[in-house]
């Protein structure tokens, strides 16, 4: 969860069944349903993830939705500006918990190559907004990076891996 | 009409000194000083001899304001700058909104960026800005907006009627492309009025080209329009080469063609598949997206990105082509052949696409004037404006292809005309690759930091949207003074008001698909 940003209420939840809700995260990690919410470039690389080559399906999480009711992921793909802002937050609170925000790209994790001095218009990072679990550096990042993004949500969600890491070469 | 203008002007407008200018230099071809009287006569007599507002802008010279208006012809490209000074203590202008209907966006514009006020325009409500902005950003001095300013802020709120109600299209919706918010006033089904407000994705780019120098905006081209990051690209190294007068060898202008129709293809083959997912069938989306991977392939060869490419250079290339990126285009070009054959199959002969594009959204040939529409919406609706044919830029000029035009001016003919200019630019790449010739990729001393003569330059290049127009200002240090970027996108979207008047809001959405929206190229 994003420090620098303010923090939602957490949940209260009154009874934890742990067995029940270790089989439900798995479910809920197999099959995350994004909400379709493309705002710039990184939307475009969000598409190209989900079609032909890269096949987001694979994953359970091909489904995206147009109405924010229905989804459960939200990915911020592009640059949050002020003008924004309150529609976001909006369509953020209109997800039915529990939900998870993916910031993609330099624009949502901090405002990216547009941030300067006297700049007037610009949210800088969507997590001063909503609070983000997973942050996927680029500028695009490539479908590659979201797909390691989207392991790792599982990851955070279930507390396994579905693929072993593959260790850098550098 | 270049060559009787200044007789023409003069002999119909009294008092006005037009200047003739050397084009190759200025990329305009007359430059004219209007006063605030004498400019709707100016306007009235380009209204008359049937030239478009190719674009409207302001330039903050402190002690001055200027407004900058540039008229064009369509088919025999005959560009005049006309200039208005005006007070920056009392901005105002007369508005020309009621001649060109372009105009009046352009008008509201810089309204809101520099707080100028266009008297005669209907309707000054803010359209880019959000509502906690308390100055006026573009000017250079701090100016607070005063309250009656304030009150235009909050750009549309739809008033009370009995018999018809408001919808809020976008701003996030799945057939606006991204953040695009259309107010429309519904008569049941049928649309009375549409009022697009814009500004979800303003990133502040002609502000930022301020703060920088030339070199460190390169990338920022790239974000614009990231579906025609190369035209882009090419555009804005145009114009800075023809303000600093750098010569390009003949390799790189060879290679630039090359990327940028690949690039062009990219961005056809994308509004194809997004276009036809808006009318419903998704099927289309997977197919064009495996071949666009495959330009994005050779694309990434050589500029190194997928996406939002900074591959040109001032004077050259970021780095040469090689064995590779060619067989890759060779190979990709007659792979692209073949598929026309299966899109043929799958979409042009399908009866509910042709039902639900045939007839909507027509244009004639006196709106596409009027609202200055650009690209393939201009030409479908049957004149034959391509800026890579009529102001040949790169080595255009060396190769052969066709303009192809609509007949009725209908949705259907911009995907026609969409689908022929990917035959068209395969055309253009197999004669680029054929012509290819050896050489250097790189003027030779270009300075590291660029310092252009004062003045100003025009560049337009025909980007997959239509025209893109680049106007820099030099006060001689190494970064522009003042950017303005025309987009076509923008210009297009002035039409949409009016296509979309007394249609079915299903209609709307295959209007609003088919003028092929990028809305961080609309907000810039």
């Amino acid at each position: 969860m994003g420090e620098r940003g303010f923090h939602l209420e957490k949940e209260i939840i009154p009874v934890k069944f742990a067995l029940v809700e270790k089989v439900l995260d798995l479910a809920r990690a197999n099959s995350l349903w994004p909400v379709t919410f493309g705002l710039a470039c990184c939307a475009i690389e969000m598409m190209a993830t989900a079609m032909s080559r890269f096949d987001l399906d694979r994953f359970g999480a091909g489904v995206f939705r147009a109405s924010p009711r229905q989804g459960d992921l939200m990915i911020v793909t592009g640059t949050v500006t002020k003008k924004m802002a309150p529609v976001l937050t909006t369509l953020y609170e209109q997800m039915p918990s529990p939900k998870w925000v993916i910031a993609m790209g330099n624009c949502a994790i901090s405002g990216g190559p547009f941030v300067f001095e006297g700049q007037y218009n610009l949210v800088e990072g969507v997590d001063l907004l909503v609070p983000v679990d997973v942050y996927v550096p680029g500028c695009p990042p490539r479908p590659e990076a979201l797909l390691e993004g989207f392991l790792k949500l599982e990851e955070k969600i279930t507390g396994t891996r579905r693929f072993p890491r593959v260790e850098s070469a550098w | 009409m270049v060559s009787g203008f200044i007789e023409a002007i003069k002999s119909c407008v009294q008092g006005v000194e037009p200047v003739e200018v050397s084009y190759p230099e200025k990329g305009y071809h007359y430059a004219l000083e209007a006063g605030a009287e004498s400019l709707p006569v100016v306007v009235g007599f380009f209204d008359e001899k049937r030239f478009y507002l190719e674009c409207l802008l302001c330039t903050d010279y402190s002690d001055v304001l200027e407004l900058v208006y540039l008229f064009n012809t369509h088919l025999a490209p005959c560009r005049v700058k006309v200039t208005l000074k005006i007070d920056p203590q009392h901005p105002v202008a007369p508005s020309i909104s009621a001649l060109y209907g372009s105009a009046s966006w352009y008008e509201r514009e810089i309204h809101e960026f520099y707080g100028v006020l266009f008297t005669g325009h209907p309707n000054m409500a803010y359209l880019f800005l959000h509502n906690g902005i308390d100055h006026y950003p573009m000017r250079r001095a701090k100016v607070p907006v005063p309250p009656e300013d304030q009150a235009r802020l909050d750009s549309f709120k739809p008033g009370e009627a009995a018999d018809s109600f408001f919808i809020n299209l976008g701003p996030q919706h799945p057939s606006t492309h991204g953040v695009l918010r259309v107010v429309l006033k519904m008569d049941g089904e049928y649309i009375e009025q549409a009022e697009p407000v814009l500004g979800y994705l303003h990133r502040m780019h002609e502000k930022m080209a301020e703060n920088r120098t030339y070199q460190q905006f390169l990338p920022n081209t790239g974000r614009m329009d990231y579906l025609g990051a190369m035209s882009f690209n090419l555009g804005y190294v145009l114009a800075v080469e023809r303000l600093c007068s750098i010569p390009v060898p003949d390799r790189a202008r060879y290679v630039r063609i090359i990327a940028t129709e690949l690039n062009r293809i990219c961005s056809h083959l994308l509004w194809l598949g997004a276009y036809l997912a808006d009318l419903g069938a998704l099927t289309p989306f997977l197919f064009v997206f495996d071949d666009r991977e495959q330009i994005l392939d050779v694309l990434e060869g050589i500029a190194g990105s997928r996406l939002t490419y900074c591959y040109f250079r001032f004077g050259g290339l970021y780095n040469d082509v090689d064995d590779q990126f060619i067989e890759g285009t060779r190979a990709f070009v007659k792979r692209m052949w073949s598929r026309f054959s299966l899109y043929e199959k799958l979409v042009t002969g399908n009866v509910i696409f042709v039902n639900r594009t045939k007839g909507i959204g027509t244009i004639t040939k006196e709106q596409a004037r009027k609202f200055g529409a650009a690209g393939p919406v201009l030409r479908s609706a049957g004149i034959a404006c391509d800026l890579r044919k009529i102001e040949p830029y790169s080595s255009y000029n060396e190769l052969e292809f066709a303009v192809p035009i609509g007949e009725h001016g209908d949705a259907l003919d911009t995907y026609r005309i969409r689908i022929a200019e990917m035959e068209n630019s395969l055309r253009i790449i197999e004669q680029a690759l054929a012509k290819l010739p050896g050489g250097p990729i790189m003027a030779e001393k270009v300075p590291k930091k660029l310092k252009p003569p004062r003045g100003d330059v025009y560049q337009v290049v025909e980007t997959p949207r239509g025209e893109l127009g680049i106007y820099i200002v030099s006060d001689e240090s190494d970064g522009p003074y003042r950017m303005k970027w025309r987009v076509p996108s923008f210009s297009n979207l002035m039409i949409f008001p009016e296509l979309a008047k007394g249609v079915l809001l299903a209609d709307a959405v295959a209007i609003l698909g088919s003028l092929d929206l990028v809305i961080p190229e609309i907000d810039r």
